[in-house]
């Protein structure tokens, strides 16, 4: 048998490919339902939060090349935005029962929110490249971490304590039912929501602004000769990729019920992770997000428990002895992971599969039709 | 005015340590083009052997320079061992390597030396009494003690960048490393050079801070991040820019911290990105960078 096999793009090998992918996905979904424990399902609710903020950072980063540490400012915009209508600490005139949103609607108003601070932090992009960004927009993190924690007006953000409004109750349309179901709830809502931004951000490169995005990633002068207008795709991408780390934040906040300045994804280790988990999925792969996240969230997760109590892990116990309680080891372990994944798999997972998958299956154009009856000359 | 004079002296002393800081990640930007994020935990790996060397007995300025060592040893071994593998063929999977090595160094350090906070002690006299009077302000001599070393580490670098062959050698890497390769410069040996360098001014800079802030694994977070601002702020290509840069943004911190009220310390960041824009805006590639030229 030769290899790679070339299977025809839309032929009967090509579907049920595809058909056998989706297939395990879902099978992966019914198992979690039906089987995983609370805390495992809140773990994969986290899990699909970072990915719809890593799809955001994809946008910019993975498609439009430009280097953004800063996406856990829009994190913890939206997680506040979705806090403080809540619990109803800003006046909001017309809006909301005396101030008070209903949860579900803050997430469109942080979305938006986020896309108009997005814009604005497109603007120095037009001028700064690589690193020169990188650096503005993490500082833009620390900047705004401090915003919310500035002691002045802590009767609208909570100052250093931060606030607690409470959890997303599950409404009574869906069969989820009080706080016991919370994460559960969740866990649909951000599956639904990254579905959602996912199909919009794959509609958005095959559009005119997508294919411009790409022009700029790859070389800008060439694209701007092009006509592309650089500030307004630089700007509305940044705007829009915002937006959908907005979202994710604001869906952590109603998760978790309460924000505070010292959560570990509003600052600078959560922008790194949110980079980290861009390029460990794959930069610029539509499902990279999904795949970096879950690596992130569930490993971390791992290497958390090995900290704790080496016992459990079978290997792990074995080395150190079974009581030794070690401090950063999994930390450690995950650290080592990143340099050997960047080492082994520079593509990303899912940049790194294909790669390796094109060596065995090679999916090619469909061979032209025979035409049937010649037309006369 | 004493107090005036005592905050600019702090403000400087505290600059001194982010331009040391600084000036490590420009020499590495200059010959990989990478910010090296592991710069500050190396650094803070070499305070807790700082620390461990001086509770064994030896004397302290011994202590440093054998953790400079150190230091020289293990940024030589993140460039040869993470960095150089992966180098050329893909930016994005150095950053995350990059990303590995501090969080690997960070939490490697919490478990070898645990996670509580410790002293460290000062290779300058730091009495209640060790003070000189400028202009009738009290200096304590330990900031004047670091704003010297800051002084004798650039003067060194001076020379080391212009008088010496390895300098040449260094400059040539950081200007054009295929052709410093065709004329017979090892590239490899030089970088490693570059890098081991930049992690042992880093330890400098970790051991001149750590007796004033406490020693634990989150020493060098926040100084990081203020040295890459300061990098960034004079041109991440420049040295003298990563000096003027660390002065400039520890003078603007000991002015908020001293003088605006409804700033103070806990907003500084704000601030900063207002700095930061202002400068660059203006100057896209830093107070002392050079522009890169477009060719299409």
């Amino acid at each position: 048998m030769n290899l790679p096999i070339r299977v025809p793009k839309g032929g009967p090998m090509h579907r049920a490919g595809q058909l056998a992918l989706v297939a395990v996905c879902a099978l992966f979904v019914f198992r979690v339902i039906t089987q995983w424990s609370n805390s495992g399902i809140g773990l994969l609710a986290d899990a699909l939060i970072v990915a719809l903020a890593v799809t955001g950072v994809n946008l910019i980063t993975g498609y439009t090349g430009q280097l953004s540490i800063g996406h856990a400012a829009f994190f913890a915009i939206g997680g506040y935005v979705s806090m403080m209508l809540v619990g109803g600490t800003v006046s909001t005139p017309f809006f909301g029962d005396d101030n008070v949103w209903s949860p579900g609607w803050t997430i469109p108003v942080a979305a938006l929110l986020c896309f108009i601070v997005g814009a604005m932090v497109g603007l120095p992009a037009l001028r700064l490249k690589g690193i020169y960004l990188a650096l503005v927009t993490l500082v833009f993190v620390e900047a705004v971490r401090e915003v919310f924690r500035f002691k002045e007006w802590a009767g609208v953000t909570g100052g250093a304590s931060g606030l607690k409004s409470g959890k997303y109750l599950p409404p009574a349309w869906t069969p989820f039912e009080g706080r016991r179901d919370v994460n559960e709830w969740i866990m649909w809502l951000a599956l639904a929501l990254f579905l959602l931004c996912t199909a919009l951000v794959t509609g958005l490169l095959h559009s005119r602004i997508g294919r411009a995005m790409v022009a700029v990633r790859d070389n800008e002068t060439a694209a701007a000769v092009m006509g592309v207008d650089l500030s307004r795709i630089k700007t509305v991408v940044f705007g829009l990729s915002g937006a959908i780390t907005g979202i994710a934040g604001a869906l952590f906040g109603l998760k978790l019920g309460l924000v505070d300045p010292d959560i570990r994804f509003f600052g600078i280790l959560g922008a790194i992770t949110f980079l980290v988990a861009m390029f460990v999925g794959g930069a610029a792969q539509v499902w990279g997000p999904l795949v970096g996240a879950m690596f992130y969230v569930f490993v971390d997760d791992f290497a958390r428990g090995v900290g704790e109590s080496p016992g459990d892990s079978l290997l792990l116990g074995w080395l150190v002895g079974e009581d030794t309680k070690l401090d950063g080891l999994g930390g450690a372990v995950f650290g080592v992971l990143l340099i050997l994944f960047a080492r082994f798999a520079p593509l990303g997972a899912i940049g790194t599969t294909k790669t390796l998958r094109s060596r065995v299956v090679q999916v090619v154009p469909k061979p032209p039709e025979e035409q049937a009856t010649s037309e006369p000359v | 005015m004493s107090l005036f004079i005592e905050r600019m002296f702090n403000g400087l002393a505290d600059g001194s340590i982010y331009a040391l800081l600084a000036l490590a990640l420009v020499v590495i930007f200059r010959s990989t083009g990478q910010l090296n994020f592991a710069q500050g935990e190396i650094g803070m790996v070499g305070a807790y052997v700082v620390s461990t060397l001086t509770l064994s007995g030896w004397p302290v300025w011994m202590s440093i320079l054998a953790a400079m060592a150190v230091g020289f040893i293990l940024s030589a071994f993140v460039e040869r061992v993470v960095v150089r593998p992966i180098e050329h063929r893909n930016p994005g999977a150095v950053i995350v390597a990059l990303i590995g090595a501090f969080l690997a160094l960070n939490q490697a350090a919490a478990m070898i030396w645990g996670v509580d906070v410790r002293g460290l002690a000062s290779p300058f006299p730091t009495e209640s009494d060790d003070f000189v009077r400028i202009f009738g302000a009290p200096i304590r001599i330990e900031r004047l003690g670091i704003i010297g070393v800051l002084a004798v580490l650039v003067f060194l670098l001076y020379l080391l960048f212009n008088r010496t062959k390895v300098g040449l050698a260094m400059r040539a890497v950081a200007n054009n490393q295929d052709s410093s390769n065709l004329v017979g410069i090892r590239v490899g040996s030089i970088l490693l050079i570059g890098w081991g360098l930049a992690g042992a001014i880093g330890v400098l800079a970790a051991a001149m801070l750590a007796p004033s802030a406490g020693l634990s694994t989150a020493l060098m977070l926040g100084p990081f991040l203020l040295a890459s601002v300061a990098a960034v702020l004079g041109g991440l290509d420049s040295p003298l820019g990563a000096v003027v840069g660390g002065l400039l943004i520890g003078v603007v911190k000991a002015v908020l911290v001293g003088y605006v009220s409804f700033v103070g310390s806990e907003s500084l960041f704000p601030v900063m990105l207002l700095v930061l824009l202002a400068v660059l805006l203006i100057r896209p590639n830093g107070l002392f960078g050079s522009a890169t030229v477009e060719r299409v």
